[in-house]
């Protein structure tokens, strides 16, 4: 930069540079290769201490900036470290200068805050320079040529990972918690949203980090990290946690478990399914173009009430006149004044879907099944009393336990079909015990507390992720009831016996869903599949017959008794002493019982505002997977068939939207899966719609409004709901 | 003043800037909505919608759309259908109106109270 105009003090940037030049370089002598300037060891100590008593104490970045325009990362840090052979591990003099060039590599790659209330002017001036240069440096050190930079990183920390947990000194541990954070950072860096990145994409995508990775052995550290830990790690388990966030957030799994042969077949499937897609949309357009040229100027008129005329330029009003009414809306200017949604798509935004080629899925499949095998448990039940100790930010905590256990149960699913060939060995079944550390009571209550938190400090994110978990939670549950092993199965029903009667559950899913405002899409997304799968759930646990569960108070009779028999001295249990008679009306007594407090659960979902969410969600029915809009038929169907209160339905805005899903313009594609569940759920409200208006003629005027619970049961019945019994 | 006015030509008198004050801008609350054009009339041309029943869902449901869309339209013509419906579903939370709603529920009801 000329002198002048320059933006860091001239005084800095002198010092700085003339560092940067005195660290060593490569010349013509040397035949290229890189030598170390005569006391490049203090050189990298300065600049440390520039970086740390300058740039830090006085939050300023000028220092970082220096760095990023003399390109000491890529000039020199990475030559310096590439330069230091895997059989030179004992050199001490070379393992001090690889030190120091991680030490220096770790305060660059840091992810820079944008955090409005500390941000200077000189944050201003230097953030977005720096954002791309630190896209530089992931770019320069994942792809780096001479030598595997990370590998050689892994390296520095070894000596101090050999010492037992015991005997490290806090230097120690700062050198393991340098790595890791470095390994944090290189995941972490991503081209900022709303910026496109100038070089290659290809180069610092999740895919190429993931191959690093792999390639440089990355992996078996966080894996070793991990299955040890509480062992020989203790405070290492948040960064690594970070990182394995950055790693997947955003990965489809069902993408990640199919085989490669599936891949290509569900790529070309892709393709002719996303083809029919646009065919499909390009015949809803055809059916509505005009069929002569754009001047052809037809000009109709709507003859109204009180002689007055409306008129409607373009043929479409002449053919048909509910298009005709469609384009004299069209034409109108006003719009009333919206708030935007609160989107957010900074580092920790895990809704957007990431894309990764082969090689990377084949990878990143490989190490996590490697780790649901060995590291789940320990990791998350250390991280899960950590974060009972003290509250701390507990996003990526429930995202990466929902993620996961959706894994284990993808990869539960694509195994079996082998497994039903060979079920000789049906020994080999493997029990739910890989993922049992986030199923216990602890991990209830700890979640429990998140969603009551976040809710109730509106950090929608946080809600959300804790919801997925909650999800996920649910739905392994829910196959574990099915797991041929009968530890597993009385687990389950434990489980959901407790959630079954958590009035302060209920209300909490209910709460969620009825107040969605305005958080966005992910946010509506994870709510609305919590409620569905929590509604479902609890409903088949209730409708669980008799059968069932004689057999299951069968299976606790005769542990009880192996117990005595064994001489255990066992608590005297009322179950024991009964016999089969008695347990069959028990039982029945039970699901009895059961059903009527489903009913009463289920109603807490039938307000207005549950309906609003939903109807929201399904407003965006052209861009929902068909599991989504499954979901919202479902509910639907409950209010208006299985609860009866279809009334809730009735308002002119939530009918207009059922009408354009089948009928368009811009309705659900006919050859989709989903549209005939919703041709016939459609036409089945419309019917009871008409039929209400003619039988109420007060539902015309209510159709306008949302309808208070009492109004809506006198509208349904015909009679107000007797809420005060008479003596 | 006045002869101070005359000598000075008129120079030194204020000269009084009178701005038109803007057309209020035409907003969709309950008093439109309980005008005669309001919801009364909504209540009077519903006597006339007529269903044609099982078969023709769709086609009652497009009717019933337009007959809305319309009477919105000669209500509050400026804004798009949707955006008029959210409008006064809005307004159906304020006293006014749901006192109104309660109203015309009750001379819907059966005069007899008896269950």
């Amino acid at each position: 930069a000329d002198g002048k105009r320059d933006v860091v003090d001239p005084e800095v940037r002198a010092y700085v540079s003339s560092l940067v030049t005195a660290l060593g370089g490569s010349g013509a002598d040397e035949d290229g290769r890189y030598v170390l300037g005569d006391d490049a060891l203090a050189c990298l100590r300065d600049l440390k201490r520039w970086l740390k008593l300058y740039d830090e104490k006085a939050n300023r970045l000028d220092v970082a900036r220096c760095l990023a325009e003399s390109n000491l990362v890529g000039g020199d840090l990475l030559q310096i470290l590439a330069a230091w052979p895997e059989n030179a591990t004992d050199d001490r003099l070379k393992s001090k200068i690889a030190l120091a060039c991680l030490e220096l590599l770790v305060p660059l790659t840091w992810p820079l805050s944008k955090d409005s209330k500390e941000m200077t002017v000189n944050h201003h001036r230097h953030v977005p320079y720096l954002e791309t240069a630190q896209l530089g440096y992931k770019r320069s050190i994942i792809n780096f040529d001479g030598a595997r930079i990370l590998h050689t990183a892994i390296r520095c920390a070894l000596p101090p990972m050999a010492v037992d947990m015991g005997d490290r000194s806090t230097r120690d541990e700062g050198i393991i918690k340098l790595l890791l954070y470095f390994i944090r950072n290189i995941a972490m860096i991503a081209p900022p949203p709303n910026v496109q990145y100038e070089g290659d994409e290809a180069e610092i995508s999740r895919s190429a980090t993931i191959d690093a990775f792999d390639y440089q052995d990355v992996f078996h550290l966080l894996l070793t990290v991990s299955s040890t830990i509480g062992e020989d790690y203790n405070t290492q388990d948040v960064v690594v946690l970070d990182i394995l966030f950055h790693l997947i957030k955003g990965v489809d799994i069902e993408k990640l478990f199919l085989d490669e042969k599936a891949a290509d077949n569900s790529k070309m499937d892709e393709l002719v399914r996303l083809r029919k897609k646009e065919a499909a949309m390009l015949r809803n357009y055809q059916t509505n173009a005009p069929t002569r040229h754009n001047r052809f100027g037809a000009m109709a008129w709507l003859q109204r009430e009180d002689a007055k005329m409306t008129t409607i330029s373009g043929q479409a009003a002449v053919t048909d006149s509910s298009r005709g009414l469609a384009k004299m809306d069209a034409t109108k200017k006003f719009k009333p004044p919206r708030r935007a949604l609160k989107g957010d798509n900074g580092p920790m935004d895990f809704d957007t879907p990431v894309h990764l080629n082969v090689q990377a899925t084949k990878h990143l499949r490989e190490f996590i099944e490697e780790f649901l095998d060995s590291g789940f448990n320990p990791l998350f039940n250390h991280i899960r009393k950590a974060i009972d100790r003290e509250a701390e930010r507990v996003l990526d905590f429930f995202y990466l336990i929902s993620w996961f256990l959706e894994a284990e149960r993808v990869r539960r699913r694509n195994k079996k079909p082998s497994k039903v060939q060979q079920s000789a060995v049906s020994e080999e079944v493997d029990s739910y015990s890989l993922v049992a550390s986030v199923l216990n009571q602890e991990m209830f209550v700890t979640l429990n507390r998140a969603m009551d938190y976040t809710f109730e400090h509106k950090s929608w994110q946080d809600l959300s992720a804790a919801m997925k978990c909650f999800t996920q939670i649910l739905l392994t549950v829910q196959d574990m009831l099915e797991s041929p092993l009968e530890d597993d199965q009385e687990i389950a029903e434990n489980i959901l016996n407790r959630i079954f009667y958590e009035e302060t559950t209920h209300d909490r899913v209910a709460n969620i869903t009825r107040t969605y405002k305005d958080q966005g899409f992910g946010y509506l997304d994870s709510c609305t599949e919590l409620s569905h799968h929590y509604l479902r759930i609890l409903e088949q646990y209730s409708k669980q017959n008799v059968d069932l569960q004689v057999r299951s108070r069968r299976r606790v009779r005769r542990k009880k008794k192996a117990a005595r028999a064994a001489g255990q001295d066992v608590a005297d249990d009322d179950i024991v002493d009964e016999s089969e008679g008695e347990d069959t009306t028990r039982a029945e007594r039970t699901s009895h019982e059961r059903k009527f407090e489903f009913k009463r659960f289920a109603a807490r979902f039938l307000s207005q505002g549950c309906v609003d969410t939903f109807v929201t969600f399904t407003a965006y029915y052209n861009d929902l997977k068909s599991s989504q809009l499954k979901r919202a038929h479902r509910f639907f169907y409950r209010v208006a068939f299985k609860q009866e209160m279809s009334v809730m339905l009735f308002r002119v805005d939530i009918i207009a939207l059922f009408y354009k899903m089948i009928k368009g313009p811009e309705g659900l594609d006919p050859q989709s899966s989903s549209y005939k569940e919703w041709d016939e759920f459609v036409k089945q409200i419309l019917k009871k719609c008409t039929r209400k208006i003619q039988e109420r003629p007060e539902l015309v005027v209510e159709m306008l409004f949302s309808k208070i619970n009492s109004t809506a049961h006198y509208l349904e019945y015909g009679y107000e709901k007797q809420t005060v019994t008479t003596k | 003043a006045k002869g101070k006015s005359a000598a000075g030509l008129g120079i030194d008198e204020e000269i009084e800037v009178t701005r038109k004050p803007r057309a209020p801008r035409v907003k969709l609350d309950e008093h439109r909505l309980l005008s005669n054009n309001g919801i009364p009339k909504l209540r009077k041309k519903a006597k006339n919608l007529k269903f044609k029943g099982k078969g023709h869902e769709y086609s009652d449901a497009s009717r019933l759309l337009a007959f809305y869309q319309l009477w919105l339209d000669d209500l509050f013509p400026k804004a798009r259908f949707l955006d008029a419906l959210a409008m006064v579903e809005k307004m159906g939370h304020k006293k006014m109106m749901q006192n109104a709603r309660m109203e015309w529920i009750n001379e819907g009801k059966p005069h007899s109270g008896v269950h």
